[in-house]
């Protein structure tokens, strides 16, 4: 019931807050705690949910984000056209990173993403039919509803927010379901949920492939919103690295962990650019640096373990022991 | 085989005794703490900041630069390891990306601030020009690099195998509790194993000063190979990121001749890629 | 108590925006929106922008009469506005297209710019342009180079640079010259990185000698910030080319001159398409065994006395560094764009649009080397154009080409070092 209430408050301020703070500097912003609220909820599911760290996940947001505008700059069709299609590459994509990979454990899964992530960058920076790297562009000036370029932010917020809700909930049904509760004892354990005979590599990959689906759904968004997507804006290998902070500074593994992670380092950056940026003294990321240092110094399970009930001591989120 | 594929070899063997010299840091916290140091470019950048400011206020080539290089970076990295990994270390491995992430901002950010963002090169001849032998070329200050990256490599390699303190510092790495036991103190061990790899971090910026540029950001350029070769080396293995460093020093070289540059990077990463899948633990690294 | 702290996060968010809305425009200021690499790689770009605006501002503010027919130098402000004084708002798009985009939302939304300057990466101008056409607010590009930027049947984009097959067509007739005077320009190799820049010069530069009937006989294409370049001066070394047209960032340039050297390779003639080579790092870097290179630019610094001398000497005073042709063009974009507003005696965006397209100046009423500015129905500037300048006799480039500007005869072949 307590829950209920929160969960309604939550959903409340959310519904408000464009409207409140209706400025369209404010109201972009919040589309873009939403957008990486999604992006980073995505990942949690594999790297928060089933402790595989994946730092180049910001290959299936290209796919997503050059499927979108590929669709429109290739065949003139709406934007969000392409977004079925950025699932279905993104969804094979991980079937073939995650059928060799997920075997891999701790860090080098991690960089075998990192490698995985950066031949993606470097096969698009050199495919001209993809623009090479001058990038795809949406439509400069819109059609019709449906390519998704609007001058305010407010309707971006609002299908943001929708797509996070069905992100969330999906993630909440599957941590209740048998998936959730492979995942887990995987994370828990890996050998000892195999000797219970937990299906552990199909589930490892259902959750890395149902990540890569909502991830890729991200880019296209992304990519809409901006009109534009180029290598390093849709393959940087700093993107993921965005999302996986997020994640991890709210809270991986838990539901809201993400969102409140979003919700606090997409205002500071943006804030404190617009403050600092324009002095040209890199002071931007000096702050940004160093409230991230404080945070994993002193709070390393995320900000949201601050309020959670301890299950048990700390989990060790996939820290990469050998096995 | 032309002549020329001689010179592109040696080339690429001198680069990849480089990657082997920025790597052998890294290689040594991740395998002895299990860590992932995010910010580990930006300790070889600031090393060559170090080396830079050396030769600008005394005039000091690397024989000055190197050695204070490789102290100030010592001293960076206990600094680091008590202020942050000591603790990160018992949290999940994401806080160690963050932490080690948001260091690396830090790091890169401040250097920025008080340096600004202008790019900076040591004098072409700081070391001694170039070597032709029978039409080879080589240049010093590379050679330079590649014969410290050998020594570097045997000297902690020896530290390791050979010295009470190197096992007493595997013992840690091995099972805390059991080394406490033992008497020995792990925290010692491990703020001595991140000065030492800080340090030589902070001795190859130094080197790779002397023939790159030098940048607040030039980091990012070159943590990504040192991740490549850590891994490819096998995740603790000194004498495996010499290995994997030489090897794709030599693909990298190869393939940007013979394929085209713009296509070199991608044919490491799928070599890396197909490697991991027969041996992930890789080259020599233990399971 | 989780939700609780999300909702508190959000509100403490949102509050911090309603402060930074600050305080409306001020009678008599008019405000343009500056936007440049701040940080990251790209970082000095920014730098040197910046420096150069707030020498603009100082020229365009306080009476200059020294500065001759340059347009607004004469009086303090702008004497359409009965003496308003521009200010410009800096923002950081640290080099990432999405961030341009956003800090061209907040200047134009909270900041209420009047017009908006930038953004130096062409994809990053690509998505800050498209939201001033959005706002029905003018935005003035000087010095991004993709072809597509004034393709898309924009209003309100402007661009005062000159652009790839403009570049193409002084390589093409500075070569022809150079042939006449003996010189042996047959093979031509490209050099460039693999970034949109780097790609897009390359190809149209290619295309233009294709039509001459000299095709280009080598491309080199490496990946930008390489670590290591010597497999490309080695190919080079190989094939020998007469000529080399390096299409480089500073990063890459400095690592090449080096390599060139330790390699002991000079091509007959090295040329050089702006970008690294005109950076001052780059002269400080390697300058001195990069002699004899030739670099195109539109900026030439003129004897002293005259206005453009005034300028590079204030640039000097504020920067420490020396006027390169990037910071030049930027500089000079302002200008254009602070005497339209000028002209158009109001900040409302549609008399500044009339303003710049009715914009016609002449040769000299600019501090740099275009024929003059008078844009086009796509906003691109018809007389933009450049020269070809040659590092001589230790750190200075001095003009060397069309013969009529030039302050020495081309020096050949390349030196070195």
């Amino acid at each position: 019931m307590r829950r209920l209430i929160w969960l309604s408050v939550v959903v409340a301020v959310a519904i408000a807050y464009p409207l409140l703070l209706s400025s369209p500097f404010q109201q972009r912003l919040g589309a873009l705690v939403l957008l990486y609220a999604i992006a980073a909820s995505a990942w949690n599911i594999v790297g928060g949910y089933a402790g595989q760290v994946s730092v180049g996940h910001v290959v299936f947001f290209g796919c997503g984000a050059y499927a979108a505008m590929g669709s429109y700059a290739k065949f003139g069709l709406s934007p969000l056209l392409g977004i079925p299609g950025g699932i279905v590459i993104a969804v094979g994509l991980a079937a073939i990173i995650g059928v060799p990979t997920l075997r891999l454990s701790g860090h080098y899964f991690s960089m075998a993403t990192i490698a995985v992530a950066e031949t993606m960058r470097l096969i698009v920076t050199n495919t001209d039919w993809l623009g090479a790297a001058v990038g795809l562009s949406g439509p400069t000036v819109p059609r019709n509803i449906f390519d998704l370029s609007f001058l305010s932010s407010l309707p971006y917020y609002y299908l943001f927010l929708v797509i996070l809700a069905i992100t969330l909930f999906i993630t909440w049904w599957m941590t209740n379901s048998r998936m959730g509760f492979y995942l887990r004892a995987i994370k828990d354990s890996e050998r000892a949920a195999r000797s219970l005979g937990a299906p552990a590599s199909r589930t490892k990959l259902y959750a890395y492939m149902l990540s890569a689906a909502f991830t890729s759904v991200s880019g296209a968004l992304y990519a809409m919103m901006f009109g534009f997507v180029d290598p390093e804006s849709g393959f940087g290998i700093l993107i993921s690295v965005k999302i996986l902070i997020m994640a991890a500074l709210g809270g991986a593994g838990l539901l809201f962990g993400p969102l409140v992670g979003a919700a606090i380092l997409v205002p500071l950056e943006e804030i404190s650019n617009s403050w600092l940026g324009g002095k040209g003294a890199g002071l931007t990321f000096v702050l940004y640096g160093a409230i991230i240092v404080l945070i994993a110094r002193f709070q390393p399970g995320g900000l949201l373990s601050l309020f959670t009930r301890r299950r048990k001591p700390t989990s060790d989120t996939g820290a990469g022991h050998a096995p | 085989m032309s002549f020329v594929l001689v010179q592109v070899i040696v080339g690429g063997l001198l680069l990849g005794a480089v990657y082997a010299l920025f790597s052998s840091g890294l290689t040594l916290v991740w395998g002895m703490m299990n860590i992932v140091n995010f910010a580990h470019g930006d300790f070889v950048m600031l090393g060559m900041y170090v080396a830079y400011v050396v030769y600008t206020l005394m005039g000091g080539g690397p024989i000055l630069g190197a050695p204070l290089a490789t102290l100030v970076l010592a001293t960076v990295g206990v600094v680091v390891y008590f202020a942050l990994i000591r603790d990160i270390m018992k949290g999940p491995m994401l806080a160690q990306i963050l932490g080690t992430f948001g260091l690396a901002l830090l790091l890169r950010y401040s250097v920025f601030w008080w340096f600004g963002a202008n790019f900076l090169s040591m004098p072409q001849d700081i070391v001694g020009g170039t070597y032709a032998f029978a039409g080879l070329r080589i240049e010093a200050s590379r050679l330079l690099a590649g014969v410290v990256a050998l020594l570097v490599t045997l000297g902690l390699h020896l530290l390791l195998t050979r010295t009470s303190l190197g096992s007493k510092m595997l013992a840690v790495a091995e099972d805390q509790t059991a080394a406490q036991l033992m008497g020995i103190r792990p925290d010692t061990m491990q703020a001595i194993a991140w000065a030492i790899a800080a340090g030589a971090t902070g001795l190859a910026g130094a080197l790779v000063a002397n023939f790159f540029y030098i940048v607040p950001t030039v980091g990012e350029t070159l943590s990504i190979v040192a991740f490549v070769t850590v891994s490819l080396g096998g995740f603790g293995s000194v004498p495996g990121a010499l290995v994997a460093g030489l090897l794709i020093g030599v693909i990298e070289s190869l393939s940007g001749y013979l394929i085209g540059a713009v296509y070199k990077d991608i044919v490491v990463y799928v070599l890396f890629l197909f490697f991991l899948w027969f041996r992930p633990q890789g080259l020599m690294g233990k399971m | 108590m989780t939700l609780k702290h999300v909702t508190g996060l959000l509100c403490a968010a949102a509050m911090s925006l309603v402060l930074a809305a600050g305080a409306r425009a001020e009678d008599k200021v008019v405000k343009i929106g500056v936007i440049m690499p701040m940080s990251g790689g790209t970082a000095s770009i920014g730098a040197h922008a910046k420096a150069a605006i707030e020498v603009a501002m100082d020229i365009i503010n306080n009476p200059h009469p020294e500065l001759g027919n340059l347009p607004s130098a004469k009086n303090a402000g702008l004497a359409g506005l009965g003496g308003a004084k521009i200010e410009a708002v800096f923002a950081d798009n640290q080099g990432n297209p999405a961030t341009g985009q956003n800090q061209a939302l907040r200047l134009i939304t909270e900041d209420k710019v009047a017009a908006v300057f930038g953004s130096y990466q062409s994809g990053v101008t690509l998505t800050s342009s498209a939201i001033a056409e959005k706002y029905g607010i003018p935005f003035l590009n000087s010095e991004s180079v993709a072809a597509n930027l004034t393709e898309r049947g924009f209003k309100w984009f402007f661009r005062t640079t000159p652009i790839a097959t403009d570049f193409a067509r002084i390589y093409v007739d500075f070569l022809a010259d150079m042939k006449a005077t003996g010189a042996k320009t047959d093979a031509i190799a490209l050099v460039h990185d693999n970034t949109e820049y780097g790609t897009s010069v390359a190809n149209t530069i290619s295309a233009a000698f294709k039509e001459k009937g000299q095709p280009v006989a080598l491309d080199v294409a490496y990946p930008v910030n390489a670590t290591d370049v010597q497999g490309q001066v080695l190919q080079l070394k190989d094939k020998k080319p007469d000529v080399i047209i390096m299409i480089s960032y500073t990063s890459d340039a400095i690592l090449f001159a080096k390599t060139m050297q330790s390699l002991d390779y000079k091509p007959a003639i090295l040329l050089a398409d702006d970008a690294g080579y005109s950076d001052p790092s780059f002269i400080k870097a390697v300058g001195k065994i990069s002699q004899g290179v030739f670099n195109r630019s539109s900026w030439v610094v003129g004897p002293p006395g005259s206005a453009s001398a005034v300028i590079a000497d204030m640039y000097k005073k504020k920067s420490g560094e020396e006027m390169d042709d990037t910071v030049a063009r930027q500089m000079q974009g302002f200008f254009v764009l602070a005497d339209a507003i000028d002209r158009a005696g109001s900040t409302d965006p549609a008399k500044v649009q009339a303003a710049l397209k009715a914009t016609d100046l002449k040769a000299d009423q600019l501090m740099i080397g275009y024929k003059g500015v008078k844009f086009d129905d796509k906003g691109q500037n018809i007389l933009a154009s450049g020269a070809i300048i040659q590092l001589q006799d230790g750190e200075n480039y001095v003009s060397v080409w069309p013969k009529a500007n030039a302050e020495k005869p081309p020096a050949l072949p390349y030196k070195g070092w």
